[in-house]
């Protein structure tokens, strides 16, 4: 992040976005990791000293926003940022909000991810503004992830509501070169005054009346829309096709349109929600048919068909609700290229040969499931849970274990297969709860990890503490929230910005929510958390098992991995049980035994614990 | 200029993510308008990593167009067959040839293509392709994990133009890290050699 004029730098979707935080001259910033979002308040993070930005991670996206809240309430602009599955837990208190005044500017950036790279749920958020009418900008490029968080937080401070930026993962994590800007003071206004008709949903009245205010605001900024610097209309004469693009795709249709093949109206729109109606009419009233691009949801397409209705005369609208387009996964060049084709009546030509010689192509390829990383934790806790289940005389997949979000889910696969289910941050403990109540007479097993167990984890842990639910709730505690890059979590006994603090104990939350047996083990010890797995699981009370050691990639950053481990080549049978237990990426097969690749190695020890013949030890 | 879009394919921890970053700053040194898009998994590591890089005026989306890929970098063989939509005939393959074999083939449970199917199939597409012993050379050149880095140099020899020799060592130490430039200008010239052997 840098201050100068007219400067040009390749960034991420979401590097231009912190950039525009810092041009807008925010000073807080306040986020919850999630894909495709987190590089926001990461790059924040790393330019805080220079920008003398308070740039920090909430332990989930309500309290985020909440804190956002208070920030903006006391007079500065302030930033949260979420991914898509975020929103719907801070939606709670958006709503709230948006029907109060903010004071200081408060912008909402949401990330979506259409065609699910980060494996969750197509979620349009564009479609919370349906319950939520804020206003929206919706990016459709890197320059565009900056501009609109400078548009975004005057646009907040002077409708007096949150401001929402969404972008999608194609965007927010696409490099390209951005143009950068002067970096703005700004001072702090002064804070809310009382008045408890604007800040509390307490009487039906003010209710009604915070309700009405908020409506005629957003009916406001339509108005200021029509006119917006991200919606632009290029009617060309004569072409009785119109084109709506929002988002990625609008890229998509510019490289399309630039064979020059096609002679269209375009319509760009930036500003989602409350979509420029006026604009959009002035291109309903120049074509017979309007094609519409959008990812995921018929979002633009159901307010045009809306709007054509008032036209006065037939407008055709091609797009998902007639199945030119689909509703699944996201959109690219080739697609826009195939529709605007047959529009015009002239399908290409299929490439029949070329495509049967690239799928004979693609056959070739090995399947690569996704592993534990060499020295993951994880794969000790796994593999003791399996060994403990087995001890115990279950079959396989006899014992219903509840998954959750981040690196922990990766136990579905295997060898392990131990995770069955794996729904929402902190679900695998209320899920465990259901599944005793329903009946089940077997053992329940959550695994969860130390930064989801903090973000949701918290509140069924105490309902399974208060009703004695003979559950076992297994808490991974790699002290970080792993899957997104390795952020502090309360469980690091550091700061965001990696200063040393107090650790945050999970084992005495345990205890404190009523979990009346609680062990702490080191999950590199198999056999120590073996034996952990057998007792909690024969307690048939409500059990925990916190399995603690460092994330073995930060530990790598930090130095303190141990030394590699060597496999003695005349021991090893070549019985290959090591990989098969294990599944690590720094074990290769040459020769039928198995060698430690020593870079890869990150000296967890976990093979010399399995192998049967005493054939792996330290390499020295 | 028109577009020109390079794909490059790797393992997870192979440096495929850094090789898009040093070609991204040669075009950007260059003053050409560049995009960078990735598609990876969840996975830190051991998992198919696809990167973009997409250089030229009317460059819009981090994606390359369908069959419109003009030089494909295989950092690994079979990944050079993982997404073979983007190649077309005249599409140049640069393939380093030391598999990394994933878990199932290593328990003999699965089966890795032998090399020869790998370049039949991308030859019956129409590409052309350029196979290298790329972790070998980044050995030879005392810089192990420089595997990528042999694979540019390689990508350099091709002369295709577009990317100056120059630029592409200028943005080595502008990319990556200062104190591995001296082994990753060593693995550069081995590929670069390795290469014009075999032109």
């Amino acid at each position: 992040m840098v201050d100068g004029a007219e400067r040009i730098h390749l960034l991420m979707g979401n590097e231009a976005v912190a950039q525009g935080i810092v041009e807008a001259g925010v000073l807080f910033a306040v986020g919850y990791p999630g894909t495709p979002s987190t590089e926001v308040i990461e790059t924040l993070i790393q330019g805080s000293k220079e920008h003398g930005i308070r740039s920090e991670w909430a332990v989930n996206e309500k309290v985020a926003f909440d804190i956002a809240t208070g920030v903006s309430y006391s007079g500065s602009r302030c930033l949260v940022t979420m991914k898509s599955a975020g929103l719907n837990v801070a939606s709670d208190s958006i709503l709230s909000v948006a029907y109060g005044d903010v004071i200081g500017g408060l912008v909402l950036y949401v990330a979506d991810d259409p065609g699910a790279h980060a494996g969750m749920e197509e979620q349009d958020s564009r479609l919370f503004t349906g319950t939520c009418p804020l206003p929206m900008f919706d990016v459709f490029d890197n320059q565009s992830s900056k501009d609109m968080m400078i548009a975004a937080f005057d646009l907040s401070e002077r409708y007096m509501i949150p401001v929402m930026v969404r972008s999608t993962s194609r965007v927010a994590h696409g490099k390209a070169p951005v143009k950068l800007g002067e970096v703005r003071k700004t001072k702090p206004k002064p804070p809310m005054k009382k008045d408890i008709s604007r800040f509390t949903r307490a009487s039906p009245v003010w209710v009604k009346d915070q309700h009405k205010i908020l409506n005629e605001r957003v009916e406001k900024v339509r108005e200021e829309f029509e006119s917006s610097q991200f919606n632009s209309l290029d009617l060309k004469p004569g072409s009785r096709l119109g084109v709506i693009a929002a988002g990625a795709p609008w890229g998509y249709l510019q490289e399309v349109l630039a064979s020059g093949r096609f002679g269209v109206s375009v319509l760009k729109i930036g500003t989602v929600h409350p979509l420029p109606l006026k604009t959009v009419s002035r291109l309903l009233d120049s074509v017979d048919t309007v094609l519409i691009l959008e990812e995921l949801e018929p979002f633009i397409e159901l307010q045009v068909k809306a709007l054509s209705a008032d036209v006065g005369r037939k407008v055709a609208i091609k797009g998902k609700l007639d199945g030119t387009l689909p509703r699944v996964g996201e959109y690219d060049n080739e697609l826009v290229e195939k529709v605007l084709n047959s529009i015009n009546g002239c399908p290409k030509k299929e490439e029949i040969t070329l495509d049967a010689l690239r799928s004979e192509a693609k056959t070739l390829a090995p399947g690569r499931s996704l592993p534990f990383c060499p020295g993951c934790p994880h794969r000790g806790t796994y593999t003791a849970l399996t060994q403990a289940l087995m001890d115990l005389g279950f079959k396989k997949d006899e014992v219903i274990v509840t998954g959750d979000i981040g690196c922990t889910i990766l136990g579905m696969y295997p060898p392990w297969s131990s995770c069955w289910m794996e729904v929402s941050m902190g679900a695998s403990i209320g899920n465990a709860i259901g599944f005793k109540y329903g009946g089940v007479k077997m053992p329940v097993v959550a695994t969860i990890g130390d930064s989801t167990f903090f973000h949701a984890g918290l509140p069924p842990t105490v309902n399974a503490g208060w009703n004695g639910t003979p559950i076992v709730i297994a808490v991974l505690d790699n002290q970080v929230t792993g899957m997104t890059g390795h952020q502090a979590s309360p469980a690091s006994g550091r700061f965001a910005a990696g200063a040393h603090t107090k650790l945050i104990k999970i084992e005495e939350m345990l205890n404190a929510a009523g979990i009346d047996k609680v062990v702490v083990v080191d999950p590199y010890d198999i056999k120590r958390s073996r034996e952990a797995f057998r007792d909690a699981i024969s307690h048939n009370r409500p059990s925990g098992i916190v399995l603690r050691r460092v994330c073995s990639l930060v530990a790598k950053r930090m130095g303190i991995l141990e030394p590699p481990y060597r496999v003695d080549q005349d021991k090893c049978t070549g019985c290959l049980l090591c990989i098969r237990t294990l599944s690590c990426p720094a074990m290769f097969v040459e020769s039928g035994k198995m060698v430690v690749e020593e870079v890869a190695c990150a000296g967890c020890g976990m093979c010399a614990q399995i192998c049967p013949v005493g054939a792996i030890g330290r390499g020295d | 200029m028109g577009q020109y879009n390079i794909l490059i394919t790797s393992v997870g921890g192979q440096g495929g993510i850094t090789l898009a970053k040093v070609l991204a700053y040669a075009a950007l040194n260059q003053g050409l308008d560049v995009k960078v898009g990735e598609t990876l998994g969840m996975a830190q590591r051991g998992g198919s990593v696809q990167s973009h890089v997409r250089i030229g005026d009317g460059v819009y989306g981090s994606l390359i167009p369908r069959g419109k890929c003009d030089v494909l970098l295989s950092l690994e063989p079979s990944e050079a067959v993982r997404v073979p939509e983007y190649l077309g005939p005249g599409t140049k393959v640069i393939l380093s040839t030391a598999p990394v074999y994933p878990i199932p083939v290593m328990l003999k449970e699965a089966l890795y293509p032998e090399l020869s199917k790998i370049t039949l199939a991308l030859e019956k597409i129409g590409c052309n392709v350029y196979a290298i012993d790329a972790r070998t050379l980044a050995i030879d050149a005392d810089a192990s994990t420089s595997l990528n880095i042999v694979v540019l140099g390689a990508y350099a020899a091709l002369n295709e133009g577009i990317l100056t020799n120059e630029s592409l060592r200028k943005s080595l130490g502008e990319a990556l890290s200062r104190k591995l430039l001296e082994a990753n200008l060593r693995a550069f010239e081995k590929g670069y050699e390795a290469m014009n052997k075999l032109r």
